[in-house]
């Protein structure tokens, strides 16, 4: 299970990381002390609920970058109400004068607008993710948004699948089973589903089947497309982690758990539980840590002139960004660093997740 | 099947002679009336079974069967604790809260991996005595306060929703306790243990309603609420009994669904409400209250497990699947009930 090699390489990474970060910390501590008062700007990230295990793990990820960075960080949270969400990056501004960073996952896409204008107003720096209109640009609001970050579906929807047809051995039939029929994420994850299966002729799709995103519905289907297919499901691919765990429950009531391999998006602690025990084949996560920290170290290094927006590549404007892929290979690593401890992230490597410019 | 209560509203003759209502009227008269009616959800039944089986013989493997049984068996839980309250005229919306309640109660109380509690049974003890709580709250708002069971029962899901929310952190948590997991995991006779929870519970929910005093004056106040009042049934007794007896019903499935998917969330109830709304009334009982009963929801919770189980097999897209269930329930709907004697369509 272990892989001890893997293990102590990673543990030589977080070392250094750390040793970076406890010099960058010392070189901080090194400048006067009013100088710091008047120029650190804060940050500032605006996320939608901390009751959902996303967002929570999103604002550790930015008190780890602040702690880092040694800079102020305050949260705030919509609720899920967009006025809300707007009204608060407003006050905040207002209260700074404008010296401030801002990471935002707006609640809702028509929300990406104000929040950049208000911001480009009053000469704060933002980052957006995930959600933006098709026709808001960073380059629009140059240089104060700095940039937005997704990630591509497609491309998780086809990595677990290729995942998936490696691990039962590249031939036999799979069942799929997507999100709600009407969301983006649910489409391009399919899409990714399809353009793996037109690569894997030996793959055969028995069905696939919507089960809105959750568990319940996984369940109730699974037991219905096992007495369709009975033993010629060889895998399971599922849109999300929470469907994949409702799928898992349905064989281990058939003793069938660990014997049909699952695999998921999002990165859910079940899902990496079940990676462990090998019930899962794999999980992909956008590794909300990273996102809630390397957005506000992407703005408030905008922001202190470490690199000017202005000279950026389209790609370092609206990016996405590289999914965490957790398999077998690196779930006890995985667990180690960001189950057990938290994560160690290089804060300085601003564009090492970059995997290519958003399509339009 | 059913137990007849004849309705206390007459309908007179004119009425029955419109257009619309004369052809079916007397097709079902020709059939013998009231008593083919009542039986018309288990011919839906047997018919839904006989054209799936002919379209896909997997559909009669025993394996199947048990699936069918245990996918069957928390709808039938909580649609028998609905059975009641929409016997009385009444709805219960707060299905989905109340099971979200109990099964985060028996997650929270027993082995889990968020907190170190470890009570056992105690834990499912806990459980269905929070759904009945829930219930009897439900009951005294209505009763005590004069809501309207809509909007009390309304405002406990989401009072029950915000609970588990809270309680739950948002997030996902694990059952580990392996004897209550047992429920879905264990078979006796070759029936999963959560199939004979339900099959308790639905003889439980057909004592009460055909052998106590409980249950017949639940049907009597469904039927018309004044007349019951004056022939001296307490209602406020009895719609209290009758919202915690739910309760209790939506505690026990909340154990059972915990359970099933060894863990809990929120949204665990999510789409409840509807299958169970669903399954009551398509086994024809009528939403006005005083008709039906308990016999009629268990044929109505087969249909629907059915039909559900019988699209898959039968490999129907899942992006007509729910407009193919919305037409069921509107046929299943117009076959089970006499419309000839409804005098007014709400």
């Amino acid at each position: 299970m272990k892989d001890r090699t893997g293990l102590t390489l990673s543990g030589a990474v977080s070392r250094r990381t750390l040793m970076m970060g406890a010099t960058a910390g010392m070189a901080a501590l090194a400048m006067p002390k009013v100088l710091r008062a008047q120029e650190k700007p804060t940050l500032v990230t605006s996320i939608r609920s901390l009751s959902n295990p996303y967002h929570a793990v999103w604002k550790t990820g930015a008190e780890a970058y602040a702690k880092w960075a040694g800079l102020e960080h305050v949260t705030l949270v919509s609720e899920g109400n967009s006025e809300k969400g707007i009204a608060d990056i407003k006050a905040m501004l207002a209260k700074t004068g404008g010296n401030m960073v801002l990471n935002s996952d707006p609640n809702d896409t028509p929300d990406a607008r104000p929040i950049v204008e208000a911001c480009a107003k009053a000469g704060a720096y933002v980052v957006t993710q995930w959600n933006k209109p098709a026709d808001l640009h960073p380059k629009d609001f140059n240089p104060n948004y700095v940039s937005h970050i997704e990630f591509d579906g497609i491309a998780s929807g086809k990595t677990i699948a290729e995942i998936l047809f490696k691990t039962i051995g590249g031939k036999g039939g799979i069942v799929a089973l997507g999100g709600l029929i009407s969301t983006t994420a649910a489409i391009e994850r399919k899409k990714g589903l399809d353009a793996a299966l037109a690569a894997n002729p030996d793959i055969k799709l028995l069905d696939f089947q919507v089960a809105n995103w959750k568990s319940t519905e996984a369940f109730d289907l699974m037991g219905n497309l096992l007495t369709r297919f009975g033993d010629d499901i060889k895998g399971i691919w599922a849109a999300n982690d929470d469907m994949g765990s409702g799928a898992l429950e349905a064989l281990r009531a058939e003793n069938l758990a660990g014997k049909v391999p699952i695999v998921g998006v999002d990165g859910i602690k079940t899902a990496v539980d079940a990676v462990r025990t090998g019930e899962f084949a794999c999980t992909v996560t956008s590794d909300p840590f990273w996102q809630g920290g390397m957005g506000l170290a992407i703005g408030y290094n905008a922001k202190i002139g470490k690199f000017d927006p202005v000279k950026e590549p389209p790609e370092h404007r609206e990016f996405y960004g590289k999914a965490v892929l957790i398999s077998h290979d690196n779930v006890e690593e995985y667990y180690k660093t960001n189950v057990d401890a938290k994560p160690e992230i290089d804060w300085n490597d601003l564009w090492g997740r970059v995997t290519g410019a958003i399509r339009t | 099947m059913t137990i007849h209560t004849e309705p206390l509203k007459s309908v007179s003759d004119i009425e029955r002679t419109t257009l619309m209502t004369f052809l079916p009227g007397r097709i079902a008269t020709m059939f013998g009336g009231r008593r083919w009616r009542s039986l018309a959800p288990l011919a839906v039944l047997v018919v839904l079974c006989l054209l799936i089986a002919i379209a896909n013989p997997n559909f009669i493997e025993l394996r199947n069967l048990v699936r069918l049984a245990n996918s069957a068996a928390v709808p039938l839980t909580l649609a028998m604790g609905l059975t009641f309250i929409i016997l009385m005229g009444s709805i219960d919306l707060s299905v989905e809260g109340t099971l979200s309640v109990s099964a985060m109660v028996v997650v929270l109380l027993a082995a889990n991996d968020s907190n170190g509690n470890d009570y056992g049974w105690w834990a499912v003890l806990a459980a269905i005595v929070a759904g009945t709580a829930m219930g009897f709250v439900s009951g005294l708002v209505q009763t005590m306060l004069r809501i309207p069971s809509f909007m009390a029962t309304l405002g406990m899901w989401f009072i029950g929703l915000g609970l588990s929310v809270y309680m739950l952190g948002g997030s996902a948590i694990r059952l580990n306790d392996a004897s209550i997991r047992e429920l879905a995991l264990a078979r006796f006779l070759g029936l999963p243990l959560a199939v004979w929870v339900a099959t308790g519970a639905f003889l439980l929910a057909a004592v009460i309603q055909y052998h106590t005093k409980l249950g017949r004056h639940i049907l009597a106040i469904g039927g018309d609420e004044d007349v019951a009042k004056l022939s001296g049934v307490n209602v406020v007794r009895v719609r209290v009994t009758a919202f915690a007896l739910a309760g209790f019903f939506f505690g026990i499935a909340g154990v059972l669904a915990a359970a099933q998917l060894g863990q809990s969330h929120a949204v665990i109830g999510d789409g409840r409400l509807f299958a169970a709304v669903t399954a009551v009334v398509v086994g024809g009982t009528a939403l006005t209250g005083g008709e039906g009963g308990v016999v009629n929801t268990l044929i109505g919770v087969l249909i629907v497990t059915v039909l559900a189980n019988g699209m898959i097999l039968l490999g129907i897209s899942p992006y007509i699947q729910q407009t193919v269930q919305g037409l069921m329930i509107i046929a299943a709907v117009a076959l089970s009930l006499d419309r000839v004697r409804l005098r007014i369509v709400k």
